[in-house]
């Protein structure tokens, strides 16, 4: 399909234009309208402590990738159903055990993320700031792998650019019976996925707040999510749900996290949310999805070997046993932003207004 | 070569599925024979001819009535390939190796089935013609290397597939849009559409849908007339009209009214024509979503087999089998030089069976099955037929072969589900395969995508 941004963009502010016409434009104090207030999600991207060298997480430096890994394995070439097709059927049913390739873990006691179980164990980090008890195994799999750092890993990069400009990715979050956006002991938070483009300032590089965002009550059914949380000198935490995280990259393809025991943990201002999202991680559905939205030919561009990680991650796991026993989560942070969005939720407003005046005549 | 990344479309939905908006359409403009598309009237060379593809709309196709395709010239990750303007780099010769232009698998490797592999010419023969021809309008002749003679289309070298069976099959290539880490596609020599200036036609699973030249949908509404707008200045703000110069002439399908003084509007078969403002991006269907309001199309495609149901999922609405689970493609290209396809039943299967089993048959079998033909079900159509399949070697079975089973094509190639999605909607095999199931691996039949474009 040929897209033609100029058309697109300003086709797109119309479209916003007429949606916001139904509502107040002018905030009440503190952002807060009706008790509510709406963000949007504008960046996400796996919570990594990142030193600048990465000597002290890293010292045994990074990880290779599919390169590498196919030329150690296939020297000689040979037919492509032994060569190349072998490798590809490695990246889909990877075995529990290493492969024969080192594979490098972040160490050290820094992490970032969230206390997920309440506990402090030898496998926890502390914070930059000095908590105890971060829970991100998830860290210690893939901090050491170009892929996934910043600012020159790739995952980081096209995520980043594809969560702010693929509506798939959508995220909006609602906060209402909020009398205060420093402390209220009781605010109700819901997850939604939105309909229409974020609103950019004039170089289009930036995301401003104080949009409009109708809801997708229909294809993003499975994107919305109720969790009880609580404001506490401006920073809003939530209890832990299983949360459904759309999340489309590579191929245009959809595609989506399915985490456990998410809860956020968020600093808020009139105009942003900025903060941590952090759960387990299924590890099934998050190596799928991994699988599906990179391709050995985008993780070749950040050493990201697929075979490799995944005995990693059933090693790392660290959460949600099964009947056996064996841990089926990984726990994890999301490191996440948001700018303030009026959301719609009649989604139709302006068209069953059209509509209903053309009736009445 | 078929590009199966993209691979066409479907159906009126009519009985078969829920009633939604889009089937409200499919019905209204079923209802009697089924439209044809309407093209341009073009010079074409002696003997050839127009057939009107079930998915693909009007093509040219050759004196036997095969449709015409070519290849063009195409920029890989690591590399150049297809035909250049008057030239074929389709030969007789068999490639054995692989060209190395997809990252990250180097060149040199051996390619599946060399026993049985057939050299680009054979797959994609050459579309002769006569030491005597001459151009016609936009057909001229190319000179092979070889020293013979070929006809070409807009410069490009033509070419029949050996996958077309019947006039009408388009079965080598589609006419949805290709790109992104795809095969280096061949095109299908489509007809010029009879549209007016400011419209565009898309192939989408649905048909051949009416788009305005910046490819947003157009819609009609079942609150007008023939030729007359009940869309008043309230409804206006949200359903643009499309306007219509002064100039403007009616012809054909297409025809012009004056809605207000001074103002005239498109209609396409007599309904007033919109767009909706409220669509974000090229190719919405949001419109769609407003009871009385629908997308215009200038054919639709077949209707899928009955028992077909569709479902909505988080990127919009898929096909899917009785029991809800979303049907999926495969789509595969070899990484040669020729860029022949390999989702075929008579294409090597080792693709598919890295992507689908890990090179396990059983595994594959389970992990995504057939889409097995109730008792007694018929093919319809060209696009969906039941075809008999080996499940142990991906072929087609022979007549009467014991363990052969009766699944559903789409478009010569057998269609799937996923053991891993769990309920109605989900997606979870989507995307499976090498570059997002562009080149080797599988993707879901989407019928609406609001996000992506993938039904288009």
């Amino acid at each position: 399909m040929k897209h033609r941004a100029n058309v697109l963009i300003s086709r797109t502010l119309f479209a916003s234009i007429a949606v916001s016409a139904t509502v107040a434009t002018a905030s009440a104090e503190g952002g807060i309208e009706n008790r509510t207030i709406g963000y949007a999600l504008t960046s996400a991207r796996w919570a990594i402590h990142q030193t600048a060298d990465g000597k002290s997480e890293c010292p045994e430096g990074f990880n290779e990738g599919p390169r590498e890994q196919f030329k150690a394995l296939f020297p000689n070439g040979g037919s492509v159903e032994k060569t190349q097709l072998a490798y590809e059927s490695m990246v889909r049913y990877p075995l529990d055990e290493p492969m024969k390739f080192p594979y490098r873990e972040a160490r050290g006691p820094t992490g970032l993320g969230l206390d997920l179980d309440g506990k402090q164990g030898p496998e926890d980090f502390i914070s930059p700031e000095g908590a105890r008890g971060i829970d991100n195994q998830l860290f210690r799999a893939i901090g050491c792998t170009r892929l996934f750092r910043t600012p020159d890993g790739t995952y980081a990069h096209f995520t980043n650019m594809w969560v702010k400009e693929f509506g798939f990715n959508r995220i909006l979050m609602e906060l209402t019976d909020v009398d205060s956006l420093s402390n209220d002991d009781s605010v109700n938070v819901t997850l939604y996925r939105g309909r229409d483009r974020l609103m950019q300032d004039a170089t289009g590089a930036n995301i401003m707040p104080g949009g409009s965002n109708r809801i997708d009550t229909r294809f993003g059914a499975r994107f919305i999510h109720r969790l009880k949380g609580k404001i506490q000198n401006g920073v809003l935490t939530t209890e832990a749900a299983d949360v459904y995280w759309p999340w489309a990259v590579f191929f245009r393809r959809p595609g989506g996290y399915e985490m456990r025991g998410l809860r956020f943990n968020l600093k808020l201002t009139p105009d942003k949310a900025e903060g941590f999202a952090g759960g387990y991680a299924d590890i099934d559905s998050w190596s799928s999805q991994l699988v599906r939205a990179w391709s050995t030919h985008h993780s070749s561009y950040g050493g990201l070997s697929q075979p490799s990680l995944y005995p990693v991650l059933r090693k790392l796991a660290d959460g949600y046993p099964d009947e056996s026993g064996r841990m089926t989560a990984i726990s994890s942070a999301l490191s996440i932003s948001m700018v303030q969005v009026f959301i719609q939720h009649e989604p139709d407003t302006t068209l069953a207004a059209a509509e209903g005046a053309a009736k009445r005549k | 070569m078929r590009h199966i990344t993209n691979i066409a479309g479907i159906a009126s939905l009519a009985s078969v599925l829920c009633a939604t908006a889009l089937i409200g359409h499919a019905d209204a403009q079923t209802a009697g024979a089924p439209e044809r598309e309407a093209y341009q009237q073009v010079p074409m060379p002696p003997g050839f001819r127009v057939e009107i593809g079930e998915v693909d709309g009007p093509v040219f196709a050759d004196p036997k009535g095969m449709t015409l395709y070519y290849w063009p010239h195409t920029t890989m990750r690591n590399g150049v390939t297809g035909d250049p303007k008057n030239a074929s780099n389709c030969t007789d010769t068999r490639t054995t190796k692989t060209a190395g232009l997809m990252s990250p698998y180097p060149p040199g490797l051996d390619l599946p089935e060399l026993d049985r592999r057939k050299s680009c010419a054979e797959v994609w023969p050459p579309v002769w013609a006569e030491a005597d021809a001459k151009p016609v309008g936009a057909f001229s002749i190319i000179t092979r290397k070889d020293g013979r003679k070929q006809w070409a289309y807009d410069e490009h070298a033509l070419y029949t597939s050996i996958l077309d069976e019947r006039p009408g099959d388009v079965r080598g290539a589609s006419t949805r849009r290709t790109g992104g880490d795809g095969p280096a596609a061949r095109a299908v020599a489509a007809v010029p559409p009879a549209i007016p200036p400011g419209f565009a036609i898309v192939t989408t699973t649905m048909g051949r849908q009416l788009v305005t030249d910046e490819f947003y949908s157009v819609y009609w509404s079942e609150r007008d007339g023939p030729e007359k707008s009940n869309c008043d200045t309230a409804c206006a703000r949200t359903w643009a009209p499309v306007l219509a110069s002064a100039a403007a002439q009616s012809k054909g399908d297409w025809s012009t009214f004056e809605r207000s003084p001074g103002i005239r509007q498109w209609a396409f078969r007599k309904k007033p024509l919109y767009t909706n403002v409220l669509d974000p991006t090229t190719g919405s269907l949001q419109g769609s979503d407003v009871p009385g309001w629908h997308n215009a199309y200038t054919q639709l495609a077949p209707s899928p087999p009955p028992s077909f149901t569709k479902q909505d999922s988080p990127g919009g609405v898929v096909l899917a089998d009785a029991k809800g689970k979303t049907i999926y493609v495969y789509n595969c290209a070899d990484d040669s030089f020729d860029q022949l396809a390999c989702d075929h039943p008579d294409a090597p299967q080792s693709y598919r069976l890295a992507i689908c089993g890990g090179g396990d048959v059983d595994r594959c079998l389970r992990t995504w099955p057939y889409v097995v033909a109730e008792p007694g079900a018929q093919s319809a159509n060209r696009t969906w037929q039941v075809i008999e399949i080996d499940p142990r070697t991906g072929r087609f079975a022979k007549p009467g072969q014991p363990g052969a089973l009766r699944v559903w094509s789409y478009l010569g190639s057998p269609v799937y589900t996923y053991a891993g999605d769990k309920q109605p909607g989900d997606l979870r095999g989507d995307g499976n395969g090498e570059f997002g199931g562009s080149r080797n691996g599988f993707q879901a039949f989407f019928l609406r995508d609001e996000f992506f474009n993938n039904a288009s």
